[in-house]
């Protein structure tokens, strides 16, 4: 899975939308900075086999596992740490 | 150079620098009492100070769709549906060093959008439905409201971070998936519901016609719909998420199928414990999250005190999620939990906690007493609270958030008044919670002592100790004058003499019907407090009260924007009485049209978004199995008419009174065309500023209205204890408060006044032209509705109580007087006793609420030009306390401007 920020980090605890908290080291880290070595990915909807990624807008998607009609939709940065249909790729 | 209005006014004896009482040192004085915090609320504070408004689309996301799967289900079951998956699914996060822990969103200061009340103000400005939202007039007051430029408000989009309404950043990787959202509710949210239907009452137009031209500030059905009420936490405190669950389990097994001899709502009942029980266990499912999050952190943890305490945290939760709680730390937890759910269950500003010093009193008194807790820990508890409170942001549009209500969230917590019996309710607990004010000092929640003469000689005195922290509160609320509404407001609901001594304060200074409620823990029986009414500051929001006067003077055109809002009156106005007569009649004209279009919003609110969790944890909801919707609440009278700018009115009226109609020194004609051409000063426009002192005379020769604008600014003023304007406003309070009653909210309820200013005397002073008081264009209106316009409080304090305590109280929700103090005034135990002295002369004399600022004017100065250097800098503004760098420039300049006293 891509992972290349510290905002995608399981142990980043997001102050804000710019900064977070690295649990491991206390300190506060810019969310789009790189990530370090000791990173654990955060489950996120672009990870998931249910997402399929829209051919036309990439900033969207479908969640296959939705059982609506039509399947709703997903995004690809949306965190689903909490969402029980995530299959990891 | 052109002439600024400071020295204008200084010409005419009306100093913006108005010392009373002799004079201010000339170096910056700090606030003379400063205590620290415990390390680990200031750690957590730190973080807070750099912490920026930030939102999300995840509530949103799962809460849009869950609910557009069930388009058949009753609408009560289908919205907890789409609450319990949006619960469900909401990402946990904890920081190092949080004992109460759990957040509205994924972060220090988070919170998300409600498409389904409102989803046009957030697209983009190119965006269509963003042009559909521009063409009402509910859109006209973002324009004038503005946000502090500092602070935690993401004023503009930076790197990844897209800025929304000018005060929330988002993820630019969340902005399609919001809009996706956004979208799917067009046409069926609140707004745009309400927004179909209020078209079909008669004089729509003149609603559309007030709203744009700023008249009223805002609509109340989709931006707030509730809040400035109570919240509850009796049903979890006393009987858990189980408890409740179980609870409704067996109500349903007995309202199931059954009328009970109410043939309309009778049957509802089994759907509403239906939504009872969903909406629990969304909040259940959040709860293990939340503790299963506690857990990971433990394991991972090196650190032994801090995995000790993440430890702590999940085996908290871990009991919560399904029991009551046992401990007083527990107990905080749980309320905590409870108050972010109702803020997150619909868009809220002002759910007051009530009097948590009561609330927590049981598990205060046993813990203590078995050793299990000790005074300091319970400090820092209390002190940790106040970091949680503060980071509570309320997503909704920069009219609402920043012209309203300067960002702030209204989290009031009331302290004292009287216990159920009628002893004082002022406990050891209540002594801490002002301690803890005084150590960490925040914006919230702030503090309302609820006054009455029974209170203890030192519980008052460490009250003003905490006053003079500079923090702005405890605030001064007359008990009295409270429970006289309350009884006869809600008399004919069955409010008794024990029911209005439970009342707390709701958002700023909303005085609201609450309840008592048993709680017994190991044995002991405790009487606790809670709300028991629905929102109380719903209704007709905001009406500016000298745009009315100036729709008034100019036969129902509005004179910023050329726009009739009114028929013409085609009245010559030849005497005063024609003048306030006619005013009173488009003041009637407004409050009425206003009034059906709200309660069509609140209605459409109700059938489609009612509160589920808030709703059942208020009596007599689970008792009735109905809930806001079916007015199961105990008190549903609560709908009100706001004014605003009421002093800059009144101070208009005189001065018209004075110089047109007694002293006859001008005609009505020529004091119209003084007003509309500014007094011969710039626009704000012109001078691209609302802000008071940067207002510039025009250099086109001499003053042509130069001894008018002197004649108005010397005209009576209120704060004097002079008859003559005060008298003006006797009248229209006898007028106003009564005049509510005539009309009928949804809940077939007569409305009652509310006299708050929260910020709109700044937005909406942007958009009226000069008054005949001698202000100028665009600039803020007196604050609060019983402050004095800056400057012209010159007899000093006790004049000015006079001069606000001519009109019974008792006849509104409240009034709010704001004053401001230099701190050397009241310096020491001999200044301690004569502010207490001040508070308890007003409270006799009848007025129901005094709030101080203890500041030196040239410190609010300094933090203007180096805001840098001021970030945790606190004033109260209106109601409330924020942070000087989170308040728009034209409010500042006006607590600059305000009466410094120098002697009480």
């Amino acid at each position: 899975m891509e992972m290349l920020h510290h905002r995608d980090c399981r142990n980043f605890a997001p102050v804000d939308v710019a900064k977070g908290i690295c649990h491991r080291t206390k300190n506060m880290v810019p969310a789009d900075g790189d990530r370090c070595e000791e990173c654990v990915a955060t489950p996120k909807c672009r990870g998931c086999r249910n997402f399929t990624a829209d051919a036309k807008r990439v900033e969207l998607g479908v969640c296959e596992a939705s059982t609506a009609t039509p399947k709703f939709f997903a995004y690809p940065d949306m965190v689903a740490l909490t969402c029980e249909m995530f299959r990891e790729q | 150079m052109p002439k600024k209005l400071k020295e204008v006014l200084a010409d005419a004896g009306v100093s913006m620098d108005f010392e009373v009482g002799g004079h201010a040192p000339k170096n910056l004085v700090d606030r003379e009492v400063k205590k620290e915090a415990h390390p680990r609320v200031q750690k957590l504070r730190d973080i807070f100070m750099q912490t920026l408004s930030s939102a999300n689309n995840e509530f949103p996301y799962w809460y849009t769709r869950e609910y557009f799967q069930h388009d058949n289900e009753i609408p009560v079951v289908r919205r907890a549906m789409a609450l319990k998956a949006a619960f469900s699914h909401t990402t946990p996060v904890i920081f190092p060093g949080e004992l109460l822990v759990m957040h509205k969103a994924p972060f220090f200061r988070g919170s998300f959008p409600m498409p389904w009340l409102s989803e046009g103000f957030y697209m983009a400005k190119e965006d269509e439905l963003y042009q559909d939202a521009l063409k009402r007039g509910s859109t006209s007051v973002d324009e004038h409201s503005k946000f502090g430029q500092g602070g935690g408000n993401v004023v503009k989009s930076f790197g990844k971070v897209v800025s929304i309404a000018g005060k929330f950043g988002m993820r630019q990787e969340e902005i399609p998936g919001l809009l996706e959202v956004a979208r799917m509710w067009v046409g069926k949210s609140v707004d745009d519901l309400g927004h179909k239907y209020e078209t079909m009452v008669p004089g729509y137009e003149t609603k559309e016609a007030i709203m744009r031209n700023i008249v009223c500030m805002f609509d109340s059905g989709y931006t707030l719909p509730q809040g400035r009420e109570v919240i509850n936490y009796y049903y979890p405190l006393h009987l858990g998420f189980d408890g409740i669950i179980n609870l409704a389990k067996e109500m349903k097994a007995k309202v199931a199928g059954r009328a009970d001899g109410d043939g309309l709502t009778g049957m509802n009942r089994l759907y509403n414990y239906e939504a009872v029980i969903l909406a629990t266990e969304g909040l259940q499912a959040w709860v293990r999250n939340y503790a299963k999050e506690a857990r990971r952190l433990e394991s991972i943890e090196k650190e032994a005190v801090q995995k000790a305490e993440y430890k702590g945290i999940a085996e908290r939760l871990e009991w919560l999620e399904h029991n009551p709680p046992r401990t007083f730390i527990e107990a905080f937890q749980m309320i905590e939990t409870m108050h972010l759910a109702v803020l997150n269950e619909d868009a809220i500003s002002g759910m007051s906690p009530g009097r948590i010093g009561q609330v927590l009193f049981p598990w205060f008194d046993q813990d203590i007493k078995a050793g299990r807790i000790t005074e300091d820990e319970v400090i820092e508890l209390l002190e940790l609270d106040r970091v949680v409170k503060t980071s509570i942001d309320c997503f909704a549009s920069m009219g609402v958030v920043g012209g309203v209500l300067s960002g702030n969230t209204f989290n009031t917590v009331s302290c004292a008044g009287l216990q159920k019996n009628g002893n004082h309710a002022c406990n050891r607990l209540e002594y801490l919670l002002l301690e803890a004010g005084i150590r960490n000092v925040m914006p919230q929640s702030t503090l309302a002592v609820i006054y009455d003469e029974k209170l203890p000689e030192d519980y008052l005195l460490l009250a003003m100790e905490c006053i003079k922290t500079g923090g702005g509160y405890p605030a001064f609320m007359n008990n009295q004058v409270a429970m006289e509404f309350l009884k006869h407001h809600y008399g004919p609901e069955g409010m008794d003499i024990e029911d209005a001594r439970a009342w707390a304060i709701g958002g700023c200074l909303e005085t609201s019907g609450c309840t008592w409620k048993p709680i017994t823990l190991n044995a002991t029986t405790y009487w606790i407090p809670g709300g028991a009414g629905q929102p109380t500051s719903v209704g007709v929001h905001f009406i500016s009260m000298p745009k009315i006067l100036e729709l008034t003077l100019w036969d129902g055109v509005d004179q910023r924007t050329g726009e009739r809002v009114f028929k013409a009156h085609g009245k010559k106005l030849a005497t005063f009485d024609e003048l306030f007569d006619q005013f009173k009649l488009y003041w009637q004209e407004a409050v009425h049209v206003l009034d059906l279009t709200n309660n069509i919003q609140h209605d459409i609110w109700r059938k489609n978004n009612m509160a589920v969790i808030n709703s059942y944890m208020k009596p007599d909801c689970l008792d009735k199995g109905h809930l806001i919707n079916e007015l199961g609440y105990r008190y549903n009278a609560t709908y009100n008419v706001e004014s605003a700018g009421t002093i800059t009115t009144i101070n208009s009226m005189a001065a018209l009174k004075k110089i047109v109609y007694d002293d006859k020194k001008v005609s009505l004609d020529e004091y119209r065309t003084a007003l509309k051409d500014n007094f011969g000063f710039k626009t704000a426009k012109e001078v691209n500023s609302f802000s008071l002192a940067d207002q510039e005379k025009r250099e086109d020769g001499p003053g042509k209205w130069d001894k008018l604008h002197f004649m108005a600014l010397q005209a009576p003023k209120y704060g004097n204890d002079d008859k003559y304007v005060d008298n003006i406003l006797l009248d229209w309070e006898n007028f106003f408060c009564k005049d509510c009653y005539n009309y009928e909210s949804l809940n077939a309820k007569p409305l009652y006044a509310c006299q708050i200013s929260v910020s709109t005397h700044g937005a909406m002073g942007s958009a009226t032209i000069a008054t005949a008081d001698g202000r100028l264009a665009g600039t803020t209106f007196a604050d609060a509705s019983l402050s004095a316009f800056p400057g012209t409080d010159r007899n000093g304090p006790y004049a000015l109580l006079n001069s606000a305590a001519i009109w019974d109280h008792s006849m509104s929700q409240n009034s709010q007087l704001n004053i401001k103090i230099h701190p050397s005034a009241i310096q020491g135990d001999e200044g301690a006793r004569k502010l207490l002295d001040l508070t308890q002369a007003y409270m006799r004399k009848g007025g129901f609420h005094v709030q101080y600022n203890i500041v030196d004017s040239k410190v609010l100065k300094d933090a203007q030009k180096n805001p840098q250097n001021y970030r945790d800098l606190m004033v109260r503004v209106a109601g409330f306390t924020q942070y000087w760098v989170e308040i728009g420039k034209p409010v500042q300049d006006e607590l600059i401007a305000r009466t410094e006293y120098e002697g009480v």
